[in-house]
């Protein structure tokens, strides 16, 4: 019964055209950001494993100077591309992905982390995720707002339900159908999109398809809730043409305005400083910090007091250093924080608003999400970290004895090649979906409640 | 086989049925009569449980159809006034599709090309589209569903509404021999000639009750025609 119903549908799909020519404007979008995410990427990942090696090449090569001068050089490190962000370049396209390590600075990628940029922002860079997220409703609207109003309409409801047909039949058959619509359009999408990620990448199989495979999940969830929710309303709503009002006004605002009220109101709850009043919070708290540490080591009043002597100069920068770190950890580890709140303020508002729910779990899956981008930072301040007091160490070791010779000092390629090249080992698939199980559950709990209108609304409806 | 018991039905002040008592049994066929807005299709609705009554009950085969609704409706085939179908599809596809609805399984389409035959669509109008059809041929499709389901009761809502005479009379050899085999069959009308042929027993609503009820062995043409012109005039 209820696949006979889905293949009819199916079939009058094909037949009015609908299929064909909705089906045909998703493929080409969804096929033209997949070559746009690949060619993307194809540039970046080689040029960014290229510019490391450079980089580090550059550190080690440096010649014999001050080694103080030698950490304001630094070098960069590079977020390596994740395979999936050809499907969901996430938050990367904003924050960039270069960090520049050097002596006094924990940096940052960017300040803000603009993980909830929205829609119609995104619409500049077309991903495969935001055809999926945006335009995947609309195309189940499209095939599906008079599933069950046409049939009202033609008369043909009354003819099905004649037949002992029930309600709850008709409805699984419709759902049915829809679904093997929307899988007839994008089942031959999915494969050419994991194709394209395993083509161009060199992470491990293994890893990639556990992602590949939980992103087809999270999609499912949203595309099947959204199947139930244009069933409900064209079970419920008298006409097709109101049916289709209606839905395109759900469309409209819960996947183009919804994000903006989000992200807006996620604010409002969890005021994140502005850059300015970071920094100037950071730096009064360091300058304290600072004093304390340097009158009880060194007696003095001021950091970097004239009247330091040279002969305590590197330990000075070693004991400066290790003063700032708790102090920087807080509150970088405050404003990441904040923005985590924020993160997860949108992605409860995933219950109003579907598209917030998958488009978290979708970045975070693909690894492009804010969870990642702070993964990263944090490994890049460590290695930032080893990298001072390498140079600290040697500091206290060779040029202190010197007195007052201290910047007479010079050291060598040794040194520099005891600072380790960066290596940056990106968060496991475990790792990446635990930090998604929030909005995963909160997409499963959008999948439930539509389902449950649907049936709903089905029930409320007497045939004539 | 079908069965009403003090059916009663109100639309507002309107009473559409008014404690309708009636009785088809297998191999019997009911014909309702009746002037525009009589009820008969109130009734037939009722049956079907597309309409819930205010009072009395409905049976079919014993079942009420208010509490079971889908058994009932599995037992019965129906055809409506305008036979409703997918314009998209073509007559056999149409056919195809709610006759596998009513019976849960696919026909071979030889079989079902036959029952169209059989019901007067021959193979070249049955493989168009239905929304190049006329109103008749819609028809003989909807006939064509009722007989695939082979159920042991019909509930026809005048059936032949748009049928050509041939098609027509066709028609009334095809219920005969449904009769014959021990279908029961309750049908509305307007044509008392064919319900004279083949109608086992006649019945005639006025504004929702059932005015007069007989045999059909028991009165000629003419008297049926008198009959009923007289309860329309009183
Ligand atoms: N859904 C409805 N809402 C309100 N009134 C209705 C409804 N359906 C039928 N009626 C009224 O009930 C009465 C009986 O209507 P019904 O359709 O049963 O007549 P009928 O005998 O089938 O007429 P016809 O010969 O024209 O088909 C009419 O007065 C009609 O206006
Ligand atoms: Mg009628």
């Amino acid at each position: 019964m209820v696949t006979t119903i889905a293949r009819k549908d199916l079939q009058l799909l094909f037949r009015d055209g609908r299929l064909p020519w909705a089906g045909g404007v998703v493929l080409v979008l969804l096929a033209t950001a997949l070559l746009v995410g690949w060619e993307r990427r194809a540039e970046i990942s080689t040029e960014r494993a290229a510019a490391q090696l450079l980089d580090y090449d550059d550190w080690v090569a440096q010649p014999e100077r001050h080694p103080h001068n030698a950490a304001h050089q630094g070098m960069h490190v590079f977020k390596p591309d994740p395979a999936l962000s050809v499907l969901d370049p996430g938050i990367d396209p904003y924050v960039g992905s270069t960090i520049w390590l050097r002596a006094h600075l924990q940096s940052e990628l960017t300040f803000m982390p603009a993980q909830d940029a929205t829609g119609l922002q995104r619409f500049g860079e077309l991903s495969p995720a935001w055809v999926l997220q945006i335009l995947g409703p609309l195309l189940v609207i499209v095939l599906g707002f008079d599933a069950f109003s046409s049939e009202r309409e033609l008369g043909t409801l009354r003819q099905t339900l004649s037949l002992g047909i029930t309600s709850r039949q008709l409805f699984l058959g419709k759902a049915l159908g829809q679904a093997m619509a929307v899988g007839v359009l994008l089942g031959p999408a999915a494969v050419i999109a994991a194709l394209a990620t395993f083509a161009g990448s060199g992470a491990a199989i293994g890893d990639i398809a556990a992602r590949l495979g939980w992103l087809f999940l999270g999609y499912s969830l949203y595309v099947a809730a959204a199947v139930f929710i244009v069933l409900a309303v064209s079970a419920i709503v008298r006409s097709s043409r109101l049916a289709l009002v209606a839905l395109l006004g759900i469309w409209i605002a819960t996947t183009l305005l919804a994000p903006r009220a989000a992200s807006d109101l996620s604010r409002v709850w969890y005021p994140s400083p502005t850059r300015l009043a970071f920094n100037a919070a950071l730096g009064a708290d360091m300058g304290h910090v600072a004093e304390e540490v340097w009158q009880e080591n060194f007696g003095l009043s001021t950091q970097w007091s004239p009247e330091l002597p040279l002969d305590k100069w590197g330990l000075a920068l070693q004991v400066d250093d290790h003063a700032g770190y708790g102090v920087m950890d807080r509150h970088f580890a405050e404003l990441w924080d904040t923005f985590a709140a924020q993160q997860r303020a949108q992605e409860w508002l995933g219950l109003v608003a579907p598209v917030l729910a998958v488009r978290a779990f979708s970045m975070g899956v693909a690894a492009t999400d804010f969870s990642h981008y702070r993964d990263f930072s944090l490994a890049a301040e460590r290695h930032r970290r080893v990298l001072q007091d390498v140079v600290s160490a040697d500091l206290v070791k060779n040029a202190d004895p010197r007195g007052t010779g201290h910047f007479d000092y010079r050291a060598g390629t040794d040194l520099w090649q005891h600072v380790p090249p960066f290596q940056y080992t990106p968060p496991s698939v475990a790792w990446a979906v635990g930090h998604t199980m929030r909005s995963f559950g909160v997409l499963l709990a959008t999948l439930l409640a539509s389902l449950a209108a649907a049936l709903f609304a089905v029930s409320a409806r007497r045939a004539a | 086989m079908l069965e009403a018991k003090n059916l009663t039905k109100r639309f507002g002040a309107t009473a559409a049925l008014d404690s309708i008592n009636l009785r088809v049994d297998p191999g019997e066929m009911y014909c309702l009569l009746g002037a525009n807005g009589a009820g008969k299709t109130t009734l037939i609705n009722v049956f079907l449980n597309f309409l819930v009554p205010d009072g009395g009950e409905a049976r079919i085969n014993g079942l009420d159809v208010t509490r079971h609704g889908i058994e009932t409706k599995r037992l019965v085939a129906y055809i409506p006034e305008q036979v409703m179908l997918y314009g998209v599809l073509t007559g056999l596809e149409n056919l195809s599709y709610f006759a596998e609805l009513a019976t849960g399984r696919k026909s071979p389409d030889d079989e079902l090309v036959a029952l169209l035959s059989d019901v007067g669509l021959d193979r070249t109008a049955s493989s168009r589209r239905v929304s190049t059809y006329s109103k008749g041929m819609r028809q003989k499709v909807g006939i064509a569903i009722a007989m695939a389901k082979k159920a042991r009761a019909l509930l026809l809502d005048e059936p032949t509404s748009g049928l050509d005479p041939k098609a027509a009379s066709e028609f009334s050899d095809l219920l005969r021999r449904a009769r014959e085999d021990g279908v029961a069959i309750l049908t509305t009308t307007h044509d008392l000639f064919h319900a004279k042929q083949t109608g086992t027993h006649i019945g005639i609503m006025k504004r929702g009750s059932l005015v007069a009820n007989f045999s059909s062995e028991t009165l000629s043409h003419t008297d049926l025609e008198a009959l009923y012109l007289q309860h329309m005039q009183a």
